[in-house]
């Protein structure tokens, strides 16, 4: 007599933690919706270990959408946050505030420009993923209104040890300020463990007047790109320093965008022709910086043919740069030149648009029941 | 010349392995076959392969899905090594596309296998350490459940819910945006 067929096998956790593991992260809810399945898999999807393979596994955290600039309906602006991704948080909105930089999860806003105060600068500090915002106490110190100045918020471990970047927008975090005030650049950064800003800083080996385009973190150092059109400036996180590094002769200050190449260096694009250009800086002094140009990216090749005039307008340290063009605004992955159309609207200089990205991992209660054996208990 | 032939043959014979199926049936494969298993590539490296490798976990049916993947991915990787040194850069790009393309027809292909199948798969692409067969095999899972309820994953792998309701509506409120 043949024997009755074997019930299909059961997968071991170890092997369910290998597909838990390969869902996409700009999907997030998938993972979420995994974890609810049962206490053993919640578990596992909850547990540190995991959530550090899976960030192992995927590298590069994912674009979970942008904040933009709107204008809410009794003509008050608004920071308006746009998924492109399955991730919802739990407040999408911050009436009053436009958007500065993001990072894993954290926006950085301030009045808008022209509302501000003249002797106050006040920035708020909103969580995406808790729904939380934060106003700062005010900055000791004011520059001059409009372009004079930029802010970034960065999780705390980014000075000093490397951080996984897994639940950073939990822990402590950083605001570091650049700005000019006669004809005087300083920095100020405040922490979050001190809830204070640090003295500022007006180092005496740089000065200059500057408006303030757009910023990169790469180490442990800020690189901002002004009008200037044969300079950055770099800010030193660790030892406060404040120094130019030159652009090379074919670039000019204005029209470049800053970004963190994949491999940790610093990097910039920029559109000349329907080109983009893209350049990073090799290892060596910053003094007498070298450049060099790593791809050349036909974009009539890639853009709708209605898409007139590419404008890089920001990136994200994964490799991918935004523009804006006059038929909406792309993104283009530079290692694999795939293009998405992400469908936001609105141009100019209250418009500008952030991108998020992070990894949204769930960390449920039910991980710390103690319950069972099973994933948990396997968890570091 | 006769000892030199008869050493090419020792070496076209020791470059065979034998493996050998849970229900002891024997298959010869190619070292550049057995090797894309680590844990077969280290018994080599070991010395341990002589009289067949015994695979107590992996059936014959299994046995003989794993070594069809693992011919044509080693045929691929040898066509790649080869290519890149007699083609220029755009005949190159051009046999590689086309690999690649004729590598992921087989990829699709090799999945269309009932759930059981999958499983086993599964698990015999971690215990014989096939990075490229487990990657694939946990991404066709992984695939199968994005975009489901928790109730939907449960029914299609039949899993026990050992949630109570209170629990499960209370962790359903913390991360209500997923199931929205």
């Amino acid at each position: 007599m043949a024997a009755p067929p074997p019930p299909p096998p059961a997968l071991m956790d170890e092997l369910i933690e290998e597909f838990l593991l390969r869902l996409p992260p700009e999907d997030p809810a998938s993972l979420v919706r995994a974890a609810l399945v049962c206490k053993p898999w919640g578990r596992l999807v909850s547990c540190p270990r995991f959530r550090r393979r899976y960030r192992e596994h995927h590298r590069t955290p994912p674009l979970l959408g942008f904040v933009q600039v709107a204008v809410g309906s009794n003509s008050t602006y608004l920071a308006r946050f746009g998924s492109t991704s399955s991730f919802r948080p739990p407040c999408a909105e911050l009436r009053g505030w436009i958007v500065i930089h993001s990072c894993h999860g954290r926006v950085l806003c301030s009045p808008p420009l022209f509302v501000d105060e003249p002797h106050e600068k006040r920035l708020v500090v909103w969580n995406l993923m808790t729904g939380e915002h934060q106003e700062l106490p005010r900055l000791p110190w004011c520059p001059y209104p409009g372009e004079s100045w930029k802010a970034a918020v960065l999780c705390a471990s980014s000075m000093g040890a490397d951080c996984s970047h897994l639940d950073c927008h939990r822990g402590p975090f950083l605001v570091a300020f650049l700005g000019s005030l006669h004809d005087k650049t300083g920095a100020s950064v405040y922490s979050s463990e001190t809830d204070a800003w640090g003295e500022p800083t007006f180092p005496p080996g740089y000065c200059g007047h500057h408006c303030f385009l757009t910023r990169a973190l790469v180490g442990n150092a800020l690189y901002f790109n002004t009008m200037m059109d044969t300079e950055l400036l770099k800010y030193d996180l660790s030892t406060q320093k404040i120094s130019a590094i030159n652009l090379p002769p074919q670039a000019s200050g204005w029209d470049i965008v800053l970004m963190a190449m994949e491999d940790g260096r610093l990097g910039f694009a920029t559109v000349q022709e329907s080109k983009l250009n893209l350049w990073f800086k090799e290892d060596g002094q910053d003094g007498d910086a070298r450049w060099e140009q790593s791809s050349v990216i036909e974009l009539d090749a890639l853009l709708p043919v209605e898409a007139l005039s590419p404008e890089p307008d920001c990136a994200d340290g994964g490799g991918v740069i935004f523009l804006w063009t006059s038929a909406g605004f792309f993104s283009i992955d530079v290692k694999s030149r795939r293009v998405k159309e992400l469908g936001l609207k609105g141009h100019g200089f209250f418009f500008s648009v952030v991108p998020v990205t992070s990894f949204c991992t769930p960390a449920l209660r039910m991980a710390n029941t103690g319950e069972g054996s099973g994933a948990g208990a396997s968890c570091a | 010349m006769a000892s030199a032939g008869s050493g090419d043959e020792k070496a076209a014979a020791a470059a065979m392995i034998t493996l050998i199926s849970s229900d002891n049936e024997k298959f010869e494969v190619t070292e550049a076959t057995a090797t894309l298993s680590q844990t077969i590539r280290h018994m080599i490296e070991d010395g341990c392969t002589d009289g067949g490798v015994p695979l107590p976990n992996v059936t014959s049916k299994i046995l003989a899905r794993v070594i069809e993947y693992c011919k044509k991915h080693a045929t691929a990787a040898a066509g790649e090594e080869g290519s890149s040194s007699s083609f220029s850069d755009a005949a190159f790009l051009e046999v590689d596309r086309a690999f690649l393309e004729e590598l992921e027809e087989f990829d699709d292909a090799f999945l269309e296998v009932d759930r059981a199948t999958l499983f086993d798969l599964i698990l015999a692409a971690n215990y014989l350490d096939i990075k490229g067969l487990l990657n694939l095999t946990c991404q066709k899972v992984a695939d199968s459940v994005k975009g489901k309820t928790p109730e939907q994953i449960r029914e299609m792998y039949n899993i026990v819910n050992d949630l109570t309701p209170e629990e499960e509506a209370e962790i359903r409120r913390e991360t209500q945006w997923a199931f929205e």
